[in-house]
């Protein structure tokens, strides 16, 4: 054993930014998440050039798989052009070299602020979601030492409590994102918070999603194939936004998940959320050969 | 503007085994491709000082020293390598982590033979709906003492490798012999 032989050439930064051993531990992590879907893995969380909150979790889980051929999205509330978004993804193209991409089709690695794609995501395509309170039971339960053991139990007749009362005292399950979803039949988790309309594009997909929130230091993930269930009782269905039936001013899309835009008559106008998806709606209007991928909604309706 | 790094050797095959694994482990039953045959990769791709390994091969002692791993005896290991398995009774003492830490769970690395052997058909998460493969080369009643032993989601994560493909069988996947 020489001294060579037990270190590495020396090189301004690592690849991927984290460091090997940072990695190691982000995989191990994952093996674990991948193999029980749905249930907090604690992982150690360093530090990246980005403060905790804005997506430190996803962009840890994006470095470790990053590879210089692998196409990376990053998306904001279903926008590629916002700060966060346009942030993340200087950052991984900079420490990484890997192509970026707007286009959900071509992307290897989408990396998500509380948003999934309209388009159906393919089977070597991994999502990953920025989380950042990874707890669904926090709300009823903030002691976290108690709620592990309530996950360890399956104890979640609270979760249906709290969505009992909502309908009581509101007439509907007033829940509108991060709504707490049972994976493979075993554990609660929170979706991130993205809005009702995309939870049910994690039952059953495709897709590998991982879920990592870098401040709580906390990993899972819903493995393609999976049972992703949101919690509902059986006399009052589960029910998405009601965006079915609006159409994008700019682009004429419809039937997708909106933003709402106030008009100063009092009015709104609506504009699709996942902006990419409205690109490629206005160049097809405008007669370009645009390749789209089938959605997940059509007409509005998710197909059982 | 710096350029940006470019990763070296055994970043690049450290990536690799990894998205082989985690490809394998998310669907389980079918095979992936290790950038090299054998542990090694395995070994260099996720232990570090961090980790206490069991080798059950004392070929790959050595490597795993390299890692700053410590050896443990098997119970207390997160890693275990059993090599080609003869004894039965090393998986009875695989941790299996606990309900309130299901990822204190072994990930138990051992060699077979895909594609001969018992056909097994697998269901659960990752699976679209049923898969069939063939394992050999595992002690008799080999499937039969992993269903006594996970108590999900209670349980340890297998690896079987067969030079350079590799299958994954998380805990989460039920096993059916046919």
């Amino acid at each position: 054993m020489t001294l060579a032989s037990l270190t590495k050439p020396w090189a301004p930064m690592s690849y991927g930014f984290l460091d090997a051993s940072a990695k190691r531990e982000l995989r191990r992590k994952m093996i674990k998440a991948v193999c029980v879907p749905g249930c907090q893995m604690p992982y150690a969380s360093r530090e990246v050039p980005m403060a905790r909150g804005w997506g430190t979790g996803g962009l840890q889980v994006s470095l470790t798989l990053i590879h210089p051929q692998m196409r990376v999205k990053v998306i904001d509330q279903g926008a590629d052009d916002s700060v966060n978004a346009a942030s993340i993804r200087r950052f991984l193209a900079r420490v990484s070299g890997a192509p970026a991409t707007l286009d959900t089709l071509e992307a290897d690695l989408i990396q998500s602020r509380h948003r999934i794609p309209e388009e159906i995501l393919r089977e070597d395509q991994v999502l990953v979601l920025q989380v950042p309170n990874p707890e669904p039971l926090r709300s009823v339960q903030p002691n976290m030492s108690i709620a592990r053991q309530m996950h360890g139990d399956a104890d979640y007749g609270r979760m249906w409590l709290q969505l009992y009362e909502q309908i009581v005292r509101s007439g509907r399950v007033m829940q509108g994102a991060s709504y707490p979803s049972m994976v493979n039949g075993r554990h609660v988790m929170t979706p991130s918070p993205i809005p009702r309309w995309d939870v049910p594009k994690l039952h059953m997909a495709q897709h590998l999603t991982i879920l990592s929130a870098g401040r709580e230091k906390r990993i899972f993930a819903v493995p393609p194939y999976t049972r992703v269930e949101p919690l509902v009782f059986d006399d009052v269905p589960y029910r998405v936004e009601e965006h079915g039936g609006l159409t994008c001013y700019r682009s004429g899309a419809k039937g997708f998940f909106m933003n709402e835009i106030p008009q100063g008559d009092g009015s709104s106008a609506y504009e699709v959320s996942d902006s990419e998806y409205g690109v490629k709606a206005i160049r097809t209007r405008d007669g370009e050969a645009i390749e789209t991928g089938e959605t997940w909604y059509k007409n509005g309706e998710m197909p059982q | 503007m710096l350029s940006p790094p470019l990763p070296d050797a055994a970043e690049t095959r450290a990536n690799a085994t990894f998205d082989a694994i985690l490809w394998a482990l998310s669907r389980p039953g079918l095979p992936r491709a290790l950038p090299e045959a054998g542990e090694g990769v395995l070994i260099e791709a996720l232990l570090d000082r961090e980790c206490q390994v069991y080798a059950g091969d004392p070929l790959l002692i050595p490597l795993i020293g390299q890692t700053g791993a410590r050896l443990v005896d098997i119970a207390r290991a997160d890693h275990v390598f059993l090599g080609r398995l003869t004894d039965l009774s090393l998986l009875g003492h695989c941790a299996v982590g606990s309900d309130l830490y299901p990822d204190d769970g072994a990930t138990v690395v051992l060699r077979a033979s895909l594609g001969s052997g018992d056909s097994l058909r697998l269901t659960g998460p990752g699976v679209n709906g049923a898969v069939e493969v063939q394992i050999g080369g595992l002690p008799g009643g080999f499937w039969h003492r992993r269903a006594e032993l996970l108590r999900y989601p209670m349980g340890f994560d297998l690896l079987v490798l067969d030079g350079d493909r590799i299958i994954g069988l998380p805990r989460s996947t039920s096993i059916e012999v046919l």
